[in-house]
């Protein structure tokens, strides 16, 4: 049948033919007129899953330093899951609201002047009835509702720079509350994103202690694709909330960006000690008679300040909580009672031992732990006054431990500390607390 | 006298008037350019009537014409049905010019490099308009274009066609398949995703086997660009596709059309006595000329094939883009495009050197040489028993090689692997993951267990607290958990407390099952397993899924775990007296706009 149809006669075929001519015209119409929402769909969809892409590369690769929620660790690296890098203002309102009061005063003050002196120049009484009443009703705001209303704003303002301390004190600053202008940036957020994953910032090692963020492109020697690049900073920029940001997501930031000078590195100030001998290093001490500060060395291991070779340390980092190496608390006590009773240790004191395991980490590792974690750079980032301050300050987690109270006391104990605990390995009073 | 200095249609007007001197000048117009036919022919054709002057002006085309000259002026009735051509030789020439249009289209959007091919993929589907139409039916046409012909072949086989004189017709004809299946299979490579690159790095790797082993290195090399397939490798295979295979093709098309012209199409067997060709001698009773019964009856097929591709296009196929190309991650399931399976499943009989190279070479030479073999005079189908067999014998071992070539046959698998990618997979080959369909909503963040479809709707609840209890009092669990977690970098406080899947949640409940199902498939070598469904937001529009699998070791050989008699399969245990804990574990990012959506 469909032979005799299609084939043998001549006007079918043509028929047939021009059918489907116009079937395609048609199906190629419908295809045009739905093109726009389709590829606006296909782009959104593409997007959608370039995100998803970006979170398995994130995981795989960026978790271990910029934490697995993108909040950073402290000491290690930034957050990215951070108002600050999105440029978030949280003061904007408050400006907002200031500025709008200052010009408020500003068109009233000149428009009393403008009043004062159409008085002066002579009106008519009703016009100085009017402007008298206009002049009085001006003084009162500018006097009493703007003043009132500008207290207002500054305790709002106080209150706020009051919830955000504890990120000013982990170096946020609320005005470069930008990232992108903190870094003098002028290009888009991308931009900046894609930039830095590709060339990474080997010149950071100074601040950040020795991590640095690496050149993860192809292009620059690094494991990644451009596209698995577009990925990431698909998945990163999936963080910003907009105008959604809030005073808890700047909190529950672990560290913020830094920058040389403000919470980075500092110009050295002292040499750093060179060698990973600890004896020699602890002889040293004694020798310069070099006293440790626990409030410093608190810092240094907070990385609230720099050492004096210049560098921030991102000891609590992977310490604190014992996040991946063995926890702050309890450090001396845990010294003297378990490393110390290992045989591998004997005729160790205290103090040697945790000099030995800053300078030279991978001659004993704690069982559990990983060798090769922390890094081996720390005799040229710390000074002799450094690793005094260190321990010291270590010498705190003891719960036993008793503040000097003067300083000769502590100079005391932190000079004879050494000798007097060369056979003693069992846990005695500090010898600060012993006077 | 001329009215301009030199003659011109101004005189025609002046001397026979406008409309007259009009009709003229066209009409000639119209002769020159079919090269014979007036206006006045054309209609009379297109009518179905006679010619009305002689000679007959309908031959003059094909005489005078270019485009013409290579088809044969008249065609014997017998042939002009459906049987016996099916008309897949000339669909075959309409796939050459369909493909070379649309691959003209996508040309102007591609660039060969492995920087920028697939951002032209996104750009196509993305950007350009009509540009996913034209990927769609570049794509499909490529694949009915390798299955046209190798109809068109097998059909000249069951009819005898290749018989003398039209030998080197057939010959020309298997250049043509290969040429086809190349055009095809390096057309594969250029998208630069996934499926591009393992596709075309298991059929280069063929090439390789080539002995001796200097030869072998040596042609990789040639092939590939380079020891692994990148700037160089894409760019020649993007030259092949472009260049060399359609200048072939082109060229050997025309040598085919010449032989057509020079032996005329062969008959259906029955029409002629055995022995005998005549298809050049067809009584003017029997003749029907090109013009106008091929013709039409030629350009309707191609309207015809036109629309049903663009239909199927629109409505009922998309060509696949897989994820970037990236030679670290070798998905699993990789196959050759579907032509070229009967060669992967013939190596897996062995010998890549004989299965791989010799094997396919002799069926290449088999088939050129076959009209030289099989000279026997007859075109009859029941004097041809041995030739039909060989036909039948020849498709089912195809068949039956293609079919080894899948990744179900033959294939090792690993039972943890197995499960987590049937659940996790990216999208790719027309399936995708179970957890990637589920609807955005759907996706409670929670932690779920296997346990619950294990214990039955009615002691769901049960099942989950006792999970729950289990992970808190069994410190090799709980811990090998955590654990499982940290390497995944997944953030969560300490264990998290599972419960049920929540009422509405159809499609994640669903999956859930499937896991169970494929857990409890695998039962004997994931013995006493179960698996965890972690599922958080991630990101605002971002959830992830976390699949933990743990089953407990039992001994293995290759094929699978060993049993006891009583098909128990046989545990280890460690120094304690305690099975082993095997786990396994996979996550996946779901986007709220990802659109997902289940292959059916």
């Amino acid at each position: 049948m469909l032979q005799r149809m299609l084939v043998e006669r001549i006007e079918s075929r043509i028929l047939v033919g021009i059918v489907m001519f116009v079937g395609i015209m048609i199906l190629i119409g419908w295809v045009a007129i739905n093109e726009n929402p389709r590829m606006a769909s296909f782009t959104l969809q593409f997007e959608a899953r370039a995100v998803e892409r970006g979170g398995g590369l994130f995981a795989a690769n960026c978790a271990t330093c910029h934490g697995t929620d993108g909040l950073g660790i402290l000491g290690r690296a930034p957050a990215l899951n951070s108002p600050h890098l999105f440029g978030y203002d949280f003061f904007a309102d408050i400006k907002n609201r200031r500025s709008v009061l200052e010009a408020e005063r500003t068109t009233l003050t000149n428009e009393r002047t403008d009043l004062a002196i159409e008085l002066a120049e002579g009106a008519s009484d009703r016009r100085r009835v009017e402007i008298e009443a206009r002049l009085a009703e001006i003084n009162d705001r500018l006097n009493v509702g703007i003043e009132a209303d500008l207290a207002l704003v500054q305790s709002d303002e106080d209150a706020l720079n009051n919830s955000i301390l504890t990120a000013v004190d982990l170096g946020y600053d609320p005005a470069t509350f930008s990232r992108l202008t903190q870094a003098n940036w002028g290009g888009t957020l991308d931009a900046y994103l894609y930039t830095t994953l590709v060339h990474g910032r080997g010149q950071n090692a100074q601040l950040w202690g020795g991590n640095v963020m690496a050149a993860w492109s192809q292009q620059a020697g690094g494991p990644l694709r451009s596209d698995q690049l577009r990925d990431l900073v698909a998945y990163i920029a999936n963080w910003d909330r907009g105008d959604g940001w809030t005073v808890e997501d700047l909190l529950s930031v672990r560290q913020f960006a830094i920058v040389p000078g403000a919470g980075g590195g500092d110009a050295p100030t002292a040499p750093p000690v060179g060698t990973d001998d600890e004896v020699a290093v602890l002889q040293q001490i004694a020798d310069a008679g070099i006293i440790g500060d626990p409030n410093r060395g608190d810092q240094l291991y907070h990385r609230r300040a720099a050492s004096q070779a210049g560098f921030r340390l991102g000891c609590a980092g992977c310490h604190e909580g014992a996040v991946q190496g063995p926890s702050t608390d309890g450090t001396w006590e845990r010294t003297i009672n378990e490393r110390l009773t290992d045989p591998l240790l004997a005729g160790y004191t205290p103090e040697q031992y945790l000099v030995e395991s800053i300078l030279a980490p991978g001659v004993y590792i704690v069982s559990g732990y990983q060798a090769g974690v922390m890094p081996g750079n720390y005799p040229e980032q710390l000074s002799l006054q450094d690793v005094a301050d260190l321990l010291a300050y270590l010498r705190t987690t003891d719960p036993n431990y008793v503040p000097p109270s003067t300083q000769d006391q502590a100079n005391d104990g932190a000079l004879e500390q050494p000798t007097q605990q060369d056979n003693a390995p069992e846990q005695e009073p500090p010898p600060a607390a012993a006077p | 006298m001329t009215i301009l200095p030199f003659p011109s249609i101004l005189d025609d007007i002046k001397e026979k008037g406008l409309k007259k001197a009009l009709y003229e000048g066209v009409d000639d117009v119209v002769q020159r350019v079919t090269a014979g036919m007036n206006i006045q022919d054309i209609r009379e054709a297109l009518r179905g009537e006679a010619p009305s002057r002689r000679p007959n002006p309908r031959l003059q085309p094909h005489a005078d014409g270019f485009w013409l000259h290579m088809r044969p002026s008249f065609f014997h009735r017998d042939m002009t049905g459906i049987y016996p051509t099916f008309r897949l030789g000339w669909l075959s020439t309409y796939f050459v010019v369909f493909e070379t249009i649309t691959g003209m289209f996508l040309m102007i959007w591609y660039t060969p490099s492995p920087q920028v091919a697939y951002a032209n993929m996104l750009n196509i589907l993305g950007n350009v308009p009509l540009g996913q139409l034209m990927r769609d039916l570049h794509r499909l046409g490529a694949e009915a274009m390798v299955l046209i012909v190798w109809l068109h072949m097998l059909r000249t086989f069951m009819t005898g066609s290749y018989k003398k004189p039209r030998q080197f017709t057939w010959f020309t004809g298997v250049i043509l398949l290969i040429a086809t299946m190349f055009l095809s299979f390096s057309g594969y490579l250029l998208p630069w995703d996934q499926l591009a690159l393992w596709a075309v790095t298991i059929g280069a790797s063929m090439v390789e086997a080539t002995p001796p082993a200097i030869v072998g290195e040596n042609l990789n090399l040639l092939f590939r660009g380079g020891p692994e397939i990148a700037e160089n490798g894409l760019l020649r295979f993007y030259l092949l596709h472009v260049l060399l295979v359609p200048a072939l093709l082109f060229i050997f098309t025309g040598v085919h059309y010449y032989k057509v012209i020079v032996h005329g199409h062969s008959l259906p067997p029955r029409s002629e006595n055995i022995g005998e060709d005549t298809a050049k001698r067809v009584p003017l009773e029997k003749r029907v000329y090109f013009i106008p019964d091929i013709m039409t009856s030629e350009i309707m097929w191609v309207a015809v094939t036109t629309f049903i591709m663009i239909l199927l296009c629109v409505w009922f196929y998309h060509a696949p883009l897989e994820n970037h190309a990236d030679p670290q991650v070798t998905p699993l399931g990789t196959t050759a495009p579907w032509y070229f399976l009967w060669i992967q499943g013939a190596l897996k009989l062995g010998d890549k050197v004989l299965w791989g190279i010799v094997f396919p070479t002799v069926v290449i030479v088999l088939l050129m040489v076959w009209p030289y073999v099989d000279t026997t005079p007859s075109r009859r189908y029941a004097d041809r028993k041995w030739a039909m067999t060989f036909c039948f014998l020849f498709i089912s071992i195809m068949t039956a090689l293609s079919y080894m070539g899948l990744p179900e046959y033959g294939v090792a698998h690993v039972a943890d692997q197995d499960v987590l990618h049937l659940m996790t997979m990216e999208p790719a080959h027309g399936h995708m993951g179970k957890l990637l369909p589920i609807p955005y909503d759907q996706l409670v963040p929670g932690a779920y267990t296997t346990l619950q479809i294990r214990a039955g709707e009615e002691n769901a609840e049960a099942a989950v607290g006792a999970f729950n209890v289990l992970l808190q009092s069994d410190l090799r669990i709980g811990e090998g958990m955590s654990t499982q977690f940290r390497s995944a970098y997944l953030t969560l406080s300490g264990i998290p407390r599972f419960t049920e899947v929540p009422e509405g949640a159809y499609e994640l409940h669903h999956a859930l099952e499937e896991y169970e199902h494929a857990i409890q498939h695998f039962g004997a070598e994931l013995y006493n397993g179960w698996g965890v469904m972690i599922i958080t937001q991630d990101q605002p529009d971002l959830k992830r899924v976390d699949l933990v699998l743990m089953w407990e070791d039992v001994e293995r050989t290759e094929t699978g775990a060993v049993r006891y008699v009583d098909g128990r399969p046989v545990p280890i245990v460690d120094e304690n007296g305690l099975p082993v804990l095997r786990w396994a574990t996979d996550h996946v990012f779901i986007h709220r706009d990802a659109a997902y959506f289940a292959a059916h």
